[in-house]
Parts: structure tokens; C-alpha cells; sequence
């Protein structure tokens, strides 16, 4: 019941707020218009649309609407979540939260996902963009579902760190540079150092490769390259926990993880006395354990 | 009866809180009072269980704040000197929210929600967004918010701050017909006037220490503002002074060698004793011009004001 009500304020706050009305109508105008402006090339380098070129203009209009959307959702996504909790403390509202019953998992929790209930409306509101590809076909329903997977799971990850950041920092500003700061080093990590290392100059043995292979497994770019890249082969797989995994069920695993941990440290930091807290809990799972 | 018992509150190297031992009586309308920074927030947040002790130790009844928090936050509805609204929520969502994260059903709540708009007179306002409220209004849904889950005790930091005669007569007014449901409410503030005319008992603290406590009168009387009056004569002042040194009534004349028309006396006693010294005075042919008494609540400015200067760290 306390989630429910936090949650409803939420979503109530947000949705509110003009802005929100501006920022889907210019999150829409920016795919609309990039989308718009591939088919005009293709339309002028293909010399119309021709009929064998039709599904490969439909991979390339959905490769490219899916990271238009992947680098909004990114640019995006901090600003729901990494003043979630400091705007509180600021506002002084903070206090009152932590006079109520509600508990740090439901606080958390109804943050977490009325932000991310705002990115996913946007992506929602996008959709009628993505069907235009339909038109032309090379895009099967599994890519779509994938890439909308990869979509949710980086709003999800983006959205914990900011959350994990706005419990720790006390200044709004401060935390949404830490949290736009992550996702800058998340997306382009991987690609600034494979273009250092021109791929394959590590031996495959060594501890840097396997670091930069969990880097590669965990980058949102690679995971939705993977999907969208007309060219689908089963050599691109990550051998990750001892399997061969498709890069993007590698990315997801890896990013629930991570979103798991950034979450319960959430928990742990976000009422007064981290450490007071729960020391009544570790005793008694202490005297739990000498009894049995 | 809520009591503090020598409590310690450390910010690095700030003592905001040292050895302050307290006891608050229920059903009481217990004023704190002292300058900026002298540790009136910071008591009423360890009172709300929203921070801990450095050490010491704060008793509601039998149950210990620090042991059992959550406990201690049920019974408490804390209302902070800042009033922290969503302003885009209207009156009625506001409460309705933290009725909901207080566990409320959402069928109890309408009901609360109703009752409480009313009780702060905010019927008329429940859809009208918070950021619409005057800051009367405000400060009126912030106080039906501290109340949303039927505290037994409320802790007001500051509350009258900022508000015009009126909106403070009206929550002066509130506080009243709180106190006659029973709950014990604890205020701070740093404009003693305000907290004098509505609390029954304060305590007055300086530099994170507590000076002294108990009954508005007493306080005073202890502090050495006991009731005056300031009796001004067209002449005969000398007469006047000597009549009144053998009255029983009066206790002492303040600067008894001036030899000006103005004469201030301390006195005891009721309104009964004013009109007997009043009556005397007459009955020698004391020409009265003017005659007041200052009764010891309304000296109780002057009082303060001796005791925290340069006390104030703001």
C-alpha cells in the first residue's frame, strides 16, 4: 500500500509537469526527422525504392531508428532518476518519507519505476515510428523484441545508477553529472578502447582481454549492434558463467546483475545510520544460527 | 511524559546538543525556545527518531527512541520549519499520499482526509493545487499532514515563522483544540511572544544546553522577570513610592532613587491586587496619569533577550 501511494505521486508529479508534454514532442521530432531524412538519402541513392533493396532499407531505418532511441533513452533516463531521493532531501520532504511506514525497498522501488514508467512511455510513444519500417520488411518480430528488451534493461540500468547516485550525493547537480558521467563511460568505453587495441592485438589468454570481453558483453551499443546488424552469426556469441551466450541475453544478464547490486546498496545508504540499521538484523541472524 | 535524559549530539566537531536533560509533560503545549543554532532542530529530530544521539537516551513512556524508531515514528507527526509540499499535487492528493505511506486504506483515508480538512478549515481549498495555498493555508495542510496518522505527540519546528497576525491567531487557535484531543505538542521557535501566548509550559535553551524549564510563570519568575507595573503620577512621585513600599502587594520598587513621575514596581498577585494598589493610590490623592501592568508572560521577551545575547550563531 505505501508503494502503491508513493507510486501514485509519483507518476501524478511527473505526468503533470509541462515539460514532460515537450520532451515526448521533441523526442519524437528528433527520430521523426532523422528517420525522415535517411529514407529522402535512400530514396535519392537507391533511385527509388526499388524492389530488392526494400527489406534492406528496412533493416537500415530500423538499425538506425533503434540508436537514435538507445542514445535518447540513455541521454534521457538520468534525469528521472538521479535526483529521485536528494530532490527529496532538498525540497525537505525527505524527513517526512522516513516518518512513515514506508520502507527503503517500497521508497526505492516506487522511484525506480516511475522513472522508468516515463521511458518507457516514450518509448511507447515512438512506436508508431518503428512500424514505418514495416512497410518495407527486413526486420523480423524476434529482432523487434530484442532490441525493446535491450531498451528496457539500459533504462533499468541507468536508471538504478542515478538512483544509487541520488542516495549517496547530497546535491542534485552534483549526482545527475555523476550519472551522465556512467553513462558516457558505459557507451563508449568499449569502443574507445577496442579502437586502442584495434581488436586482436591482446592475446585471447590474458586477463585485460577477458576484462574487455565483460566490458563488450555489458555495452548496451554491442548488444543492440547485435541485433539490428543484418548480419546475424552465432561467432559473435560471449562465453560468459561458462556458456556461449547471444550477446544480448549476455548484456541482459550482466546488466540485471549489476542493477540487482546498485539497488540493494541503494537500500543500504539510503535511510540515516547504514550501518546502525542493520546491526539488529545481523545479530539476530547471529543468535539464529548459534541456536540451530 | 516524554524525557530526555542527558543527551549528546555531535556534527564533527559541532556540539549541537550537550547533556540536555528534559521532561515534557502529556497533554502539554511545551514550548522550545532559543536563538538560531541553539539545538532546537536538532532536539526535535532526535525526538522524532529521524536522527540518534550521540549518546543519551529519549524515553516516549517505556519505550527508548533509538531502540525502537519505528515505534517512536508512529506516535510522532513531525512538521519541519520548512513546510516540503509537492506543489503540483492539490490539497487533497497531498493527504491522501502520505495517508497511503502511512498504511492508511484507501477507503479509511477519504474519510481522514475529509476530517482533516476540515479540522484545519482547508474543505473549500481540497482541489486546489498546494502551490495555490497562501502560506497560512499551507502551513495549516502541512500541520493536517503531521496529524494524517492520529499522533499522540506533535513536533512543530517553527511553525508560526512567516505568517501574517491572523494566520497565527488561527494556528494558535488549532493548537488549542489539539491539546483538548489530547495530544502533546512540542514547538520551537526562536520568536518567544509567539510560543508565550499558546504553550503551557518552555524551555529555554542556549548553545545546545538547556537554561531552564517549566511553567511560563515560573520561568520568568526564576529569570527575574516577574509581573511589574509601570505607574506614571503628575507629581508626588516620592509619596507614591512610599505608599506603595508599604503595600503588601508590591515587592519591589525598581530604581527607587529616580526622582522622575515614572514608577516601576514589581508586584504579586492577581487583578484583584492591581485594583487594590490602584484604589490606594486614589484614595492618597496620588494624581494617576497612567497605570500598567506588565504581567510576567509579556516581560518574558525582555528576559530572553538578556539571557541569549549573542547567543545566536546565524
Amino acid at each position: 500500500m505505501t508503494f502503491t501511494a508513493l507510486l501514485t505521486k509519483e507518476l501524478r508529479l511527473r505526468l503533470r509537469r509541462e515539460r514532460f508534454v515537450w520532451l515526448i514532442i521533441i523526442y519524437l521530432l528528433v527520430m521523426g526527422l532523422l528517420g525522415f531524412g535517411f529514407l529522402q538519402r535512400a530514396n535519392v541513392f537507391s533511385g527509388g525504392y526499388q524492389g530488392y533493396l526494400l527489406s534492406q532499407i528496412g533493416a537500415q531505418l530500423y538499425a538506425l531508428l533503434s540508436f537514435i532511441q538507445l542514445f535518447l533513452i540513455v541521454f534521457i533516463t538520468p534525469a528521472f532518476t538521479a535526483t529521485a531521493i536528494n530532490g527529496e532531501k532538498e525540497r525537505q520532504t525527505f524527513d517526512l518519507l522516513l516518518c512513515s511506514k514506508l520502507s527503503a525497498f517500497s521508497l526505492l522501488a516506487g522511484k525506480l519505476i516511475a522513472g522508468l514508467v516515463n521511458v518507457l512511455l516514450l518509448i511507447a510513444a515512438a512506436i508508431p515510428l518503428f512500424s514505418l519500417v514495416f512497410f518495407f520488411g527486413g526486420v523480423s518480430p524476434f529482432q523487434v523484441l530484442n532490441t525493446l528488451v535491450i531498451f528496457i534493461i539500459t533504462a533499468i540500468v541507468i536508471g538504478t545508477f542515478g538512483l544509487f547516485c541520488s542516495t549517496l550525493i547530497h546535491r542534485p547537480t552534483a549526482s545527475t553529472a555523476v550519472a551522465y558521467t556512467f553513462c558516457a563511460f558505459w557507451l563508449f568505453a568499449y569502443p574507445v578502447i577496442s579502437i586502442l587495441t584495434l581488436g586482436g592485438s591482446i592475446p585471447a589468454n590474458s586477463r585485460w582481454y577477458i576484462w574487455i570481453q565483460w566490458l563488450n558483453a555489458w555495452n548496451p551499443i554491442s548488444a543492440l549492434n547485435s541485433v539490428v546488424s543484418s548480419v546475424q552469426s552465432g561467432a559473435s556469441n560471449f562465453y560468459l558463467f561458462r556458456v556461449h551466450l547471444a550477446p544480448w541475453i549476455a548484456f541482459t544478464l550482466v546488466s540485471l546483475m549489476v542493477a540487482i547490486i546498485l539497488f540493494l546498496l541503494s537500500i543500504v545508504f539510503v535511510k540515516p545510520d547504514p550501518v546502525g540499521r542493520f546491526l539488529p538484523w545481523f545479530r539476530d541472524l547471529g543468535k539464529k544460527s548459534e541456536q540451530s | 511524559m516524554i524525557n530526555i535524559q542527558h543527551i549528546y549530539k555531535r556534527y564533527r566537531s559541532v556540539h549541537a546538543l550537550e547533556d540536555f536533560s528534559l521532561e515534557i509533560p502529556l497533554g502539554a503545549i511545551f514550548g522550545l525556545i532559543g536563538p538560531n543554532g541553539a539545538g532546537k532542530t536538532t532536539l526535535l529530530r532526535i525526538l522524532g527518531a529521524l536522527i540518534p544521539p550521540t549518546s543519551g537516551q529519549v524515553w516516549f513512556g517505556d519505550e527508548e527512541v533509538t531502540q525502537s524508531p519505528t515505534m517512536i515514528q508512529r506516535k510522532v507527526g513531525y512538521m519541519p520549519d520548512f513546510f516540503g509540499v509537492y506543489s503540483d499535487l492539490t490539497s487533497e492528493e497531498y493527504l491522501e499520499f502520505y495517508a497511503g505511506i502511512h498504511g492508511i486504506s484507501r477507503r479509511k483515508s477519504t474519510k481522514v482526509v475529509s476530517d482533516l480538512l476540515e479540522l484545519v478549515d482547508l474543505t473549500a481549498k481540497r482541489n486546489a493545487l498546494v502551490e495555490t495555498l497562501s502560506r497560512g493555508m499551507q502551513q495549516r495542510l502541512c500541520l493536517a499532514r503531521a496529524l494524517i496518522h492520529d499522533p499522540d505527540v506533535l513536533l512543530l519546528d517553527e511553525p508560526a515563522s512567516g505568517l501574517d497576525p491572523r494566520a497565527r491567531v488561527e494556528f494558535r487557535e488549532l493548537l488549542l483544540t489539539l491539546q483538548s484531543m489530547g495530544k502533546t505538542i512540542v514547538i520551537s521557535s526562536h520568536i518567544l511572544l509567539e510560543l508565550a501566548e499558546m504553550c503551557s509550559d518552555i524551555a529555554i535553551i542556549r548553545a545546545g544546553q538547556l537554561v531552564m524549564a517549566g511553567n511560563v510563570e515560573q520561568v520568568t519568575h526564576s529569570l527575574g522577570g516577574g509581573n511589574q507595573i509601570e505607574i506614571r503620577v503628575l507629581e508626588r512621585a516620592t509619596d507614591a513610592k512610599q505608599l506603595l513600599k508599604e503595600m503588601p502587594e508590591i515587592r519591589n520598587i525598581l530604581d527607587d532613587n529616580d526622582v522622575s513621575e515614572l514608577i516601576q514596581a514589581e508586584f504579586n498577585g492577581d487583578n484583584q491586587a492591581l485594583h487594590r494598589i490602584l484604589a490606594e493610590l486614589i484614595a492618597h490623592d496620588i494624581p494617576v496619569i497612567s497605570f500598567a501592568p506588565r504581567r510576567a508572560v509579556e516581560r518574558l521577551e525582555e528576559v530572553y533577550m538578556n539571557i541569549t545575547e549573542g547567543a545566536s550563531v546565524l
